[in-house]
């Protein structure tokens, strides 16, 4: 009866957005443990099925990331000098590079490593930090997501990996880039760094 | 010291500003190209890569379609507040045309000099040796961290650092190994003399890139220079045999980071802005903890 009054009073007051959407660690737990799975699963061993294996990762990994905002809190106050059109350019073309990048690394290292969930801090009811760590031969990288919610899901707006902000990093690039040069300039650099990345994936 | 009397104090003097040169060259592995490191988790050393031709073109126009147009027109989305309330890193760049001279320096030693060498020690060196080789040097600089600990009153991780080293030394062969890895509660830090003065208030001063060495700030090339005191390998005379172990450090350790710095530059637009503000937040980071 105790426990019955308990559970009622939990259910009660849980706040509604527990039963809409997961929980922030749920959320990233589901496409990183996915990642893992297409990672170390033998029928991608043949070096042919690299790029189909790439893309069956970028597809579960994409779903959890908000480029929009991530590439918009690279840009900061930048944002207010793109017209619309200029935004939706730069979210497209820097969440390629993004993906280009980091899938290879992901691609090359996450073999014989592990992911462990440290746990996860509210900020705010609608943003949180989850915290997981990377264990691997050479050491241990911890590495923290920047959680939103957004229209009733968690999705990440910014990776730091051992204390360094993905998006801080970025801005102080793209900062140097506006400082000098136009919003058009940038995305054409922008386009540019991708087919130089293509160019090296195929060597 | 005053057992060497003075004159030859003097040619030790010299002789550790030498030492100093080497000293730098001994560092550049663990600085110059691990930020790249942190920078990217997780990417491999090991693997070469089989990738396709183009970048997954098919997905990305899926991922498009997740973008609603609505984000695209405000012009004042919420983040933007949210970001004018963050804390920013800033560092000032006073040096920026010696420092990028050496950033292009450093970038030219690894691709032209470290990176050919290493790979050849690499493919006859087995794996577990050169992990080896490392341990060693690390466990060999426990005086850094342990003193440094002592300097910041971290008393309880001063002694992890002391039981660590007595463990992979002892049960560790000379610190080859790591068997303090399978005691948790063991653990290692990685304070140096930069982030003591840290802890006593002085900021970074300014950016400094070291040919050699990499990135590095004015209060952290201070802390770079007292932690040599704590180091044995400074202590080694004559001063080839010094600069021939600093020199194979560096090349054990680039061996098992290749790849690495290939793929910081890969995400990179600009790279030398991207290595100093990596450096920067992850030295806040060591700072904090």
């Amino acid at each position: 009866m105790k426990k019955a009054v308990i559970i009622f009073i939990l259910i009660a007051f849980v706040p509604a957005f527990l039963y809409a959407d997961m929980r922030p660690m749920e959320t990233i737990k589901i496409p990183i443990d996915e990642g893992m799975k297409i990672l170390t699963d033998p029928k991608y061993k043949d070096p042919s099925l690299k790029k189909v294996q790439r893309e069956k990762i970028w597809d579960v990994v994409r779903k959890v990331f908000d480029f929009t905002e991530l590439g918009g809190r690279t840009l900061a106050t930048n944002w207010k000098n793109f017209s619309p059109d200029q935004r939706k350019e730069f979210t497209e073309v820097f969440s390629e590079i993004l993906g280009n990048a980091y899938l290879d690394k992901i691609q090359g290292a996450y073999k014989d490593e592990k992911v462990e969930y440290v746990g996860k801090e509210m900020i705010t009811d609608s943003k949180a930090i989850v915290k997981t760590k990377i264990v691997r031969k050479k050491g241990e990288i911890l590495v923290d997501y920047s959680m939103k919610l957004k229209d009733n899901s968690w999705k990440v707006y910014d990776v730091q990996a051992e204390g360094i902000s993905l998006v801080q990093n970025y801005r102080s690039q793209f900062n140097e880039i506006l400082v000098k040069e136009s919003p058009d300039d940038l995305i054409k650099r922008l386009h540019k760094k991708l087919e130089e990345q293509q160019k090296t994936d195929k060597k | 010291m005053r057992l060497y009397g003075n004159k030859i104090f003097m040619n030790r003097f010299t002789a550790i500003i030498i030492f100093y040169a080497a000293f730098i060259v001994f560092m550049a592995a663990p600085s110059a190209y691990s930020s790249p490191d942190v920078l990217l988790p997780g990417y491999g050393s090991e693997s070469i890569m089989e990738t396709g031709k183009e970048p997954l073109p098919e997905l990305l126009i899926a991922a498009r379609s997740d973008y609603s147009d609505k984000d695209y027109m405000d012009d004042d989305p919420d983040f933007l507040k949210e970001e004018a309330r963050e804390e920013v890193i800033r560092i000032a760049d006073p040096l920026y045309y010696w420092n990028k001279g050496m950033f292009h320096f450093n970038d030219k030693l690894y691709f032209w000099f470290l990176k050919p060498v290493a790979t050849a020690y690499r493919a006859v060196i087995p794996r577990m040796v050169r992990t080896g080789v490392h341990n060693f040097f690390y466990n060999l600089e426990m005086p850094v961290r342990f003193v440094n600990c002592i300097l910041q009153a971290k008393f309880e991780a001063a002694g992890n650092e002391f039981a660590r080293f007595i463990v992979n030394s002892t049960e560790g062969i000379l610190g080859f190994d790591n068997p303090a890895k399978n005691y948790p509660e063991l653990k290692n830090g990685d304070e140096d003399m930069g982030q003591t003065f840290a802890t006593y208030g002085i900021g970074n001063g300014f950016y400094i890139v070291w040919p050699f060495l990499g990135p590095s700030t004015l209060r952290d090339t201070f802390g770079m220079a007292g932690d040599r005191f704590l180091k044995p390998v400074s202590y080694i005379e004559p001063l080839e045999v010094s600069l021939g172990v600093t020199g194979f450090r560096m090349i054990n350790a680039t061996s098992l980071k290749i790849g690495d710095y290939e793929e910081f530059k890969k995400a990179a637009l600009e790279p030398y802005e991207g290595l100093r503000n990596a450096y920067i937040q992850n030295r806040q980071k060591k700072v904090r903890e």
